[in-house]
């Protein structure tokens, strides 16, 4: 395979070299963005209603107890104290519905941010399992990791903890100037200089914000990135003693990290202190112009205490929209690298063909493939498979070997040309279908840290003991795995240090033989086994793998010599077609590759 | 964690002063605001005729005041930041460098995903701790308390209605403390296993794609999401409870205080804008209540997160760093004593017994055996990768637990049996073996590891960009880029685990050949399972279950051990009678 230029496009955060954050810093996009997150609002409406309703219970009550409390001073600033207990009554009254309405509002906005959350997780979950092969090898695993959990976790935060500010910070708005204005509207319009103001500030600070929690949240999944490659290659960290240099790099971007962050956080608290500046000079406007009114005589008294706790009031939701401000700018930006995900097309998997009955014939007919524009990995290759074949693909290192493997699981697509399965072509064929009769045991393992029965049934769920263990005789691990303290039930850890290559490629043979697929790729698949071993799993194969095809990628001769068909490859073409002994006898490229093999064991 | 802190006690100090100043202003202003009233307004004292410069000359007081009140704000805010960020930066740092030297057994205790989660997400929550104390719970502490002092100064009546209500306030928060703190850790640990999901799905995608196992996996992340959206939710159900709680508690004070108010206006203790005032700071205790609700949550949070951060920060390694330097006259020796060894925590498994072998420096020795017998378990130990069970490793006639790490671990290069590429340019992925290499020490390498005929062929040379999991690269390539950068090494002693078994026999037969002729004086253990990737080899040991089977050369052994001569039949046999030789 060859290194691609266009990795340069999606440059993974990794450690070194210019950094891309480009691909998620589109200003423009986040009215497309918040369009995009109200939709997951959108499925959730009733809940969204409902929260709603109390939230506005929430609001009028408390706007209006304020109104009793200036009753109540009123009463007692002209001595009609006889009236007080009835007030404070319905006091009392509105109060305990405001804090029943509070306690709902909290929980409606809880089971509401959490399904949001869920929903979108799931999604983005499942974008991202049926991304093509390339988008995962191009991209840093760190960095979508984090995309599903610091970002998505910073838009679950706002909305469990904003919305309802969000909410009732409007409506109290909308609320308390509609009482003011019916108290006296020349002291309300004076208020509305404070909502200019605000809104003024706002703006002005939202701009500064939201690109650097935009930085902050791409720093963070390249610092994911960081820890999640060293981390899985910290045996090379360790035997290259570069434990320092690492820690060094991570330090660079935790560093930056920081800045950004400082900047980020400043940015956001200052908006609380200076929201009530201006909230508090919108309250001395109102003092002033509201004891000029009440020196001659416009409005009583209790209007003006009215009005002073409006004033109050009206700083409180501008106040918590300040504070949540930064909350929603950081989700705003989560958003947009969530859905720069889920705006990555998905596999094409538009094939419908069943493979119920195919026999197993494949067929390659002028192939050309290039991972990357101008640099052809394979060329016009042909190649016909008879059902039950076994066939091998030899070839020095970069032939092309794992491509054909690549192209005929359809992890990357023909450029040209087309493969076909009993002659269909597959990419007629329903993808799943395709997959699910086709069997491939990998280069590098990859276990999952489960027990081993779950890795070993992870080809065939329904598979029963007998038939795992039968899977597991046949490629020579039973014995290994019953030596295990848990035998079938032994956890295995994600990197497995306890387990050699030798033993881990063992037990994904067994879970391919498990899988019973029509045809069985192995790609390099015992490199890391015995001969001996390797040669009674190949005896016991015999049998499974009667009537059906098999195609065998090795360097070790041995591993592929009674195959029916060898393939000699060089640079994306075939060179030689043959079993062992026809290629021999030919003295061509296959009798040189032998020969390396053979002389050197001839000494 | 306490260390951490002490670094910024000039901004722990300067953050709630700066604080203090805001609330104090804040506090001011309900004071003013009555004189307003009550003077400017009412005009109390001057027979209830108002005074307008009054109102104006204590609004403009109060403006300034304000403005006070905010540059405090913003600098406590300023200061406040700093403290916490670059509080968690160092923890950051810290814990990334712990782990970076944490032993193989311990990291394994840890899952990936867990190990990420504790860097990033653990880490934003302990900082949002630290910004919230110093900051938010300052300055919410500090206008409860003064709110209470201004009030009780007013008229201590009003005290009676506070003694009722904080026992109360206090008994709730303790309450959902108690009750909330256990479950912010089984969140932190749900998060894990979702990042865990993910983490095996995305870097095992190929193996997800090929058994179909798409439905599945959204599935089995369907379940780890829901635990983990399940356990959210139970924390803010939780809290959902406490603010209307706190919420009635001091509503009904305000009702108490009104009441009490009218009494005391009545036997005109108290003043109408007394009250006024009293109802003003028991809004502002109330809305500091909420906000101290909306802080517990934090500090329950961060406590939890810092818990799991100092289990990696506490995290002893089991394997410590010796004293020697590494400066030994000999050069490539290497000398197992009597070692058994067994994996930590599979005692009852043991994977060496009773190995003694000595390697000479200069010698060029491989190691056979089947699969699980021992072989990288062995050269594992060299470079202490694991310690022995029981017996000895001596590099050089010094125990390798008497050497520093590094000392020891510059005397060895090894080249993985999963030859690691990481996210950068060949060329950088073969410098690691040697950061100072210049160019030309990096294309001899790259020479003896037969890495340069592909190399040149890529578009941009050494300067080709490979990915993480180096999926660019064929499984050939990778190993060759691998057993460059051990060669770029340098070290005396040179282990190939299973480093070769993607190559062709060609490749490596010249890679064997360029590698006697360049670097002689090199100590080689070859772990392989080829005849063809031995049989040079001065001496072959074939392992068997842990012990020595056979050691000799490739003659020696073709002649006396059976286990060998069944490797090679393995191998050669069939071929070399169908070919005739």
């Amino acid at each position: 395979m060859a290194a691609s230029p266009s990795l340069n496009q999606y440059k993974i955060p990794g450690m070194r070299g210019p950094r891309n954050q480009g691909s998620v810093e589109k200003p423009k996009e986040s009215k497309r963005t918040l369009r995009r997150l109200a939709a997951y609002f959108g499925n959730e409406w009733l809940m969204l209603l409902a929260l709603l309703a109390t939230v506005f219970v929430v609001v009028v009550c408390s706007v209006y107890a304020p109104k009793q409390q200036s009753v109540a001073i009123d009463c007692i600033s002209e001595g009609e104290f006889q009236k007080l207990p009835e007030i404070l009554l319905i006091m009392l009254l509105i109060y305990g519905i405001h804090s029943i309405c509070t306690l709902l509002q909290s929980r409606f906005s809880a089971v509401l941010s959490q399904k949001i959350i869920k929903k979108m997780r799931e999604d983005l979950f499942s974008h991202i399992v049926n991304l093509p092969v390339s988008y995962l090898d191009s991209h840093s695993h760190g960095d979508i990791m984090s995309r599903m959990t610091n970002d998505v976790e910073n838009i679950s935060n706002t909305v469990s903890q904003s919305l309802s500010s969000l909410f009732s910070g409007v409506l109290t708005i909308i609320g308390t100037v509609g009482m003011m204005l019916y108290l006296c509207p020349k002291l309300a319009l004076l208020s509305c200089a404070t909502v200019l103001l605000t809104l003024t500030a706002t703006k002005f600070l939202s701009l500064a914000m939201r690109s650097f929690y935009r930085k902050r949240q791409v720093l963070l999944g390249e610092l994911n990135g960081t820890v999640e490659e060293m981390v899985s290659g910290y045996k090379t960290v360790t035997a290259y003693n570069r434990q320092q240099a690492v820690v060094e790099e991570f330090e660079k971007t935790s560093d930056e990290l920081t800045k950004v962050g400082i900047v980020a956080e400043v940015l956001s608290s200052s908006m609380g202190p200076i929201m009530n500046l201006i909230n508090n000079v919108g309250f001395v406007i109102i003092a002033a112009f509201g004891g000029y009114f009440a020196v001659n005589g416009i409005i009583s008294i209790g209007i003006i205490s009215a009005f002073i706790v409006y004033a109050k009031q009206f700083g409180r939701p501008i106040d918590e929209l300040a504070q949540i401000y930064g909350q929603i700018q950081t989700a705003i930006a989560g958003a947009e690298r969530v859905f720069a995900i889920m705006d990555e097309p998905c596999e094409d998997k538009s094939g419908s063909l069943a493979m119920e009955d195919a026999t197993g014939i494949i067929t390659f007919k002028n192939v050309d493939f290039s991972y990357v524009e101008g640099r052809q990995v394979l060329h016009d290759f042909n190649l016909e498979v008879q059902a039950g074949q076994k066939v091998a693909l030899v070839g020095a290192t970069g032939s092309g070997k794992t491509t054909v493997v690549n192209l005929l699981m359809r992890f990357y697509d023909v450029d040209s040309g087309e493969i076909q399965i009993d002659g269909k072509n597959i990419k007629d064929i329903a993808c799943m279908e395709l997959r699910k009769n086709t069997a491939i045991v990998l280069q590098d393992t990859v276990l999952f840290a489960d027990t081993v029965r779950n890795n070993l049934k992870y080809s065939r769920t329904e598979a029963t003991d007998e038939e795992m263990e039968e899977a597991a005789k046949m490629s020579h691990c039973h014995n290994m795995i019953k030596r295990l303290k848990k035998g079938y039930n032994t956890v295995l850890s994600g990197e497995g240090y306890n387990l050699s290559a030798g033993q881990r490629q063992l037990l994904s043979i067994a879970r391919a033989f498990l899988a019973k697929p029509k045809i069985l790729i192995l790609d390099e698949a015992t490199s890391s086994v015995d001969t001996r071993t390797e040669k009674k799993i190949q005896d016991a194969m015999v049998n499974l793998m009667k009537n059906r095809t098999s195609l065998i990628i090795a360097h070790r001769l041995s591993t592929i010599r009674d195959a029916d068909c060898i393939v000699v490859m060089d640079q994306g073409r075939i060179v030689e077609k043959g079993n062992h002994e026809e290629l021999l006898q030919k003295k061509g490229r296959y009798y040189e590759l032998y020969m390396t093999q053979f002389s050197g064991n001839a000494t | 964690m306490w260390k951490y802190l002490k670094k910024y006690w000039m901004f722990i100090i300067l953050a709630p002063l700066f604080m203090l100043g805001e609330v104090s202003m804040d506090l001011l202003q309900p004071k003013m605001m009555s004189k307003i009233v009550d003077e400017g307004v009412l005009g109390l004292s001057n027979n209830n005729v108002g005074n307008l410069d009054i109102v104006i000359t204590t609004g403009l007081q109060m403006v300034g005041v304000l403005v006070i009140g905010g540059l405090c704000g913003v600098l406590s805010g300023v200061f406040a930041t700093m403290c916490s960020q670059k509080f968690g930066n160092d923890i950051r740092k810290d814990a990334f460098g712990k782990i970076m030297k944490l032993p193989f057994e311990q990291m394994d205790d840890f899952s990936t995903g867990s190990l990420i989660t504790r860097v990033t997400n653990d880490i934003t929550q302990l900082q949002n701790l630290v910004a919230q104390c110093i900051r938010g719970f300052v300055r919410t502490i500090l206008l409860f308390i003064g709110g209470i002092i201004c009030m009780l100064k007013l008229d201590l009546d009003f005290g009676v209605v506070i003694a009722c209500a904080l026992p109360l306030i206090l008994v709730c928060v303790i309450y959902f403390i108690a009750k909330a703190n256990p479950k912010f850790s089984i969140l932190q640990a749900k998060l894990d296993r979702l990042n865990n999901v993910m983490q095996e799905n995305v870097s095992g995608s190929r193996v997800v794609k090929a058994y179909t196992k798409e439905e599945y996996e959204q599935k089995r992340f369907e379940t780890a999401n829901g635990e983990l959206v399940n356990t959210q939710l139970d924390v803010l159900l939780l809290f959902s409870y406490m603010t209307p709680i706190m919420n009635i508690i001091l509503n009904v004070s305000v009702v108490a205080v009104i009441w009490v108010g009218g009494i005391e206006v009545k036997n005109a203790a108290v003043t109408p804008g007394d009250v006024m005032a009293a109802v003003t700071y028991i809004s502002q205790i109330l809305n500091a209540v909420m906000r101290m609700t909306m802080i517990f949550q934090t500090v329950s949070r961060g406590v939890a997160s810092g818990k799991r951060v100092e289990e990696i920060l506490n995290c002893k390694p089991v394997i410590a760093d010796g004293e020697f330097a590494g400066k030994t006259k000999v050069k490539g020796k290497i000398e197992f004593k009597d070692v058994s060894f067994s994996y930590p925590g599979m005692a009852e498994e043991t994977i060496l017994e009773h190995f003694s072998l000595t390697i000479q420096p200069g010698e060029t020795l491989a190691i056979m055996g089947e699969t699980g017998c021992g072989k990288s378990t062995l050269v594992n130990l060299i470079p202490r990768f694991f310690d022995v069970t029981k017996g000895q490793v001596l590099v050089d006639d010094v125990d390798v637990k008497q050497y520093k790490l590094q000392a020891l671990r510059d005397k060895i290069a090894i080249a993985l049996q999963k030859s690691e590429i990481f996210h950068m340019t060949i060329g950088e992925n073969i410098a690691w073996g040697n950061p100072e290499a210049d160019e030309k020490m990096l294309e001899h390498a790259a020479t003896t590891a037969q890495a340069m005929e592909f190399i040149h062929t890529k578009p941009e040379g050494m300067h080709t960009e490979v990915s993480q999991s180096g999926t660019s690269l064929s499984g050939g390539q990778k190993q060759r880029v691998a057993i460059s950068r051990a060669i770029l090494k340098g070290a005396e002693i040179l282990i190939f685990d299973d480093a070769t078994s993607a190559l062709d026999l060609k490749t490596e037969a010249k890679l064997y050949e360029a590698l006697k002729k360049d670097y002689p004086y090199m100590t080689k253990i070859i772990v392989a399972q080829r005849i063809a990737s031995v049989k040079d080899a001065d001496r072959i040991v074939v392992m068997e279950n842990g012990s020595i089977a056979a050691c000799g050369s490739h003659e020696e052994l073709l002649e006396n051990s059976s286990i060998y001569q069944d490797i090679y039949d393995s191998q050669m046999k069939k071929g070399g009678e169908d070919d005739g030789c």
